[in-house]
């Protein structure tokens, strides 16, 4: 019986030895862009950006053959080790999402300058948050702006035409903390529902936190008894709470990010702002061999920032007016603000 | 009941020495929780569809070094290892410590964010001073702010008999939302709208222990290993922890308090005091393991520290460790491992870093719910071949001192 088990044994050994041959010979020379994607603390769940940069590297996986590998940040203490993994492993790019994790992105790039980095929403900074203009950093940069003002148009020429839930000339919008994409997308949002409707009255409140919904639901509510009745969420997953209360308060809520539509049937448009197309657009200049550091900003004019249509269909009217912003935008004719007007 | 630890029968292994069994004997339930954890962990992985040694490979590989396969550098995992552990030592201690006198420290995490903030503070408006000025004032100021935070506990539970769980608990929340306060758009915000602090002077930094700058070590620029000399802050904590509870007439009162307030009190103990003053020295442990994150790491306060999970991570440490000295430290590597390895598991074998939360709160149920009452009946004996149901002895492994149980035992 021993004779049988050794002969399986060489008969192992030699079909593995015959693979790891045909492995050998099969693989070609062209060497695998290898790119690794560092999460912020939101996770990948996070029903906005740290998924939608996962959708664009999983785009890339399939278009480019690409090696991808992904690690969720779960504290910010891991943003640099996570960052000095791949970097130290050998990946070609290595993609930050968020700005907070700029001064990672800084402190990591500059230790390996033959290393390309990405960082979605940010540069790669100093502790001062100083932008290093490191050679090796792409910062995919969006102006949340010309989002906001599309879902402003909405929110506008519903209040004008009537068609809100209770025709209160009152809206409002929820951000996270106040900084600036959070408050690029508010800016275009009063912008543009002022330009609709002159008399409308357009409420900010700020949440500070970005992951609990019962913060930004309890926002949302106060909003709410101060008879807003459209509320544009912008803090990630704590504006889910945002959706949520919108939708027992039986008022219209607007989506942030991602196409929101599925996390409330209250959301009527969603604010789109494509990190999936930024993160595939950084894989393909390394890919391709064209990356070229600095920012990089991706706007209604090259599609990297919509809306989407939600649980509303809009009357024809008022979609003609949103058509034709979103034409004013892309041509230049308008241009949203970055700052919120007073 | 007076007989010597010599005459009590043996149990066990008789062939073994004694300094093995009595090692075996008080390792078996840490290491047995921590196996249990891995080994329910690994069920887990395989059901998920995952290989479970692959991801504990990847899990050993970013913890210490050793098994990679994705080319990973040793010498940088072991030093991102280290810089986990040197905050949980501290913190570890600052729940350890309370432990003895019959306290829950749930706090740590506050006291570690207000060591944190008091650290920046005095390092961002003082600036200009130089190290050895700065340094020790930073180092004290997150012990002073850490000590005040649990102190409050601290006083509460001494006068009006709050419960010290939920007072530190509540802390914690007004320690987190302080820092939230204090840099969105509070004072310590640095202008331009992002949310961090200014970085503390040059003079208030730890020193990285091997040089920072890009000079090659191990194939990589060697400030990428960011191990600093808090290290030695921190074994020396455990070290001062350890001689504080089995060398002082204070650790005494500490362990005489939390084993029998009454027989304490009978012993002449000022229990109140005890307290008040056992939660002062934990808020310091904790507070200066706030101070050197900042002060060795991090240099500022940023929005990281929103997500800061030391405190309570110290917790499992602490408990881990049987609340002695070198337990915690050993506790601390474990789980500093732990955290480090995550990101390999994840990057190398594709597990969700989440499993690495699962281990780390399988740990901690295997102690709280299994073994708790063990350790807590245990806790003194521990060292002491006692079979149960005898009258506690109150020296351990450290610090044999038997004259001890005379005072609350013989009147």
């Amino acid at each position: 019986m021993r004779h049988s088990y050794l002969r399986f044994l060489g008969l192992g050994v030699a079909t593995f030895l015959l693979l790891a041959a045909c492995g050998g010979t099969s693989t070609t020379p062209t060497k695998v862009v290898r790119v690794g994607l560092v999460t912020d603390v939101g996770g990948l769940n996070d029903k906005s950006f740290n998924h939608l940069a996962d959708v664009g590297l999983e785009k890339a996986k399939t278009d480019f053959k690409i090696q991808a590998s992904v690690v969720e940040s779960k504290t910010g203490d891991e943003y640099i080790v996570n960052l000095t993994n791949y970097a130290t492993q050998g990946y070609d790019l290595v993609i930050g999402v968020g700005f907070l994790m700029q001064q990672a992105i800084g402190t990591v790039a500059g230790q390996f300058p033959n290393v390309h980095f990405a960082i979605i929403d940010g540069a790669g900074t100093d502790a001062k948050g100083n932008d290093l203009k490191l050679p090796n950093v792409e910062s995919l940069l969006f102006k949340e702006q010309d989002a906001g003002a599309m879902v402003g148009v909405i929110a506008g020429m519903l209040e004008k035409s009537g068609k809100a839930p209770k025709n209160t000339g009152v809206i409002s919008a929820i951000g996270g903390v106040s900084i600036p994409p959070v408050d690029k997308y508010i800016a275009g949002y009063k912008w543009a529902a002022t330009m609709e409707d002159p008399g409308i009255k357009v409420l900010i409140g700020y949440s500070n936190d970005f992951t609990d919904p019962a913060k930004c639901s309890s926002i949302a509510k106060a909003q709410i008894a101060a008879k807003s009745e459209i509320l544009f969420q912008v803090a990630g997953g704590c504006g889910l709470g945002v959706l949520q209360a919108a939708g027992q308060a039986h008022v219209y809520s607007i989506g942030v990010d991602a196409d929101q539509k599925d996390a409330d049937p209250s959301v009527i448009a969603s604010a789109l702002k494509k990190v999936d197309v930024a993160t595939y657009t950084a894989i393909q200049d390394v890919v391709n061999g064209t990356f070229k550091s600095g920012a990089l900003t991706f706007s209604i004019a090259n599609d990297g920032a919509g809306y989407a249509l939600d649980n509303l269909t809009l009357p024809a009217d008022i979609q003609t007016e949103v058509d034709s912003v979103l034409a004013k935008i892309k041509s230049g004719a308008l241009t949203p603000p970055t700052d919120i007007p007073k | 009941m007076a007989a010597s630890p010599a005459t009590l029968p043996r149990r066990g292994a008789p062939w073994l020495p004694d300094p093995i069994r009595r090692a075996g004997r008080v390792l078996a339930i840490p290491l047995g929780s921590v196996v249990f954890a891995f080994f329910v962990g690994g069920l887990i992985v395989a059901a998920s569809g995952d290989n479970p040694f692959a991801a504990y490979q990847g899990l050993v590989c970013g913890g210490f070094g050793t098994f990679c396969t994705g080319g990973q550098i040793p010498a940088l995992q072991i030093s991102n290892t280290i810089v986990y552990v040197i905050p949980l030592i501290m913190a570890g201690v600052a729940v350890a410590l309370p432990f003895r006198a019959g306290l829950f420290n749930i706090g740590a995490e506050g006291q570690f964010l207000v060591g944190a903030i008091a650290c920046t503070t005095i390092g961002v408006k003082f600036s200009g001073l130089p190290a050895p000025l700065l340094l020790p004032l930073v180092l004290v100021g997150g012990m002073v702010a850490g000590a005040l935070w649990a102190g409050v506990a601290g006083v509460l539970k001494a006068t009006i008999g709050a419960h010290e769980v939920v007072t530190t608990i509540m802390l914690n929340y007004v320690a987190q939302w302080l820092v939230r306060f204090l840099i969105v758009g509070g004072p310590l915000q640095l202008p331009g709208g992002f949310s961090v602090s200014s970085p503390i002077g040059s003079g208030a930094q730890l020193a990285t222990i091997l040089p920072h700058d890009n000079q090659l070590i191990f194939g990589l620029p060697s400030s990428v290993y960011r191990i600093h000399t808090g290290l030695f802050i921190a074994l020396a904590a455990a070290a001062v922890y350890a001689f504080l509870l089995w060398r002082t007439s204070l650790g005494y009162e500490i362990r005489a308090a939390g084993q029998s307030q009454r027989a304490a009190r009978y012993a002449g103990v000022s229990v109140r005091r005890t307290i008040i003053v056992t939660m002062l020295i934990a808020g310091a442990f904790s507070g200066l393991a706030g101070a050197v994150q900042i002060a060795g790491v991090d240099h500022n306060l940023t929005d990281k520290y929103f997500s800061d999970s030391t405190g309570f991570d110290a917790i499992a440490v602490a408990l881990l460790g049987l609340g002695s000295a070198v337990g915690i430290v050993l506790a601390a590597i474990l789980f500093g491992a732990l955290h480090a390895g995550g990101s390999v598991m994840q990057s190398d074998a594709g597990i969700s870093g989440s499993l690495v939360q699962v281990l780390q709160a399988l740990i901690l149920f295997s102690i709280a719910a299994n073994f708790l009452s063990t350790i807590w009946l245990r806790l003194p004996r521990i060292g002491h071949q006692q079979p149960a149901g005898q009258a506690p002895a109150m020296g351990t492994e450290g610090a044999p001192e038997t004259g001890e149980k005379g005072g609350a035992g013989e009147p």
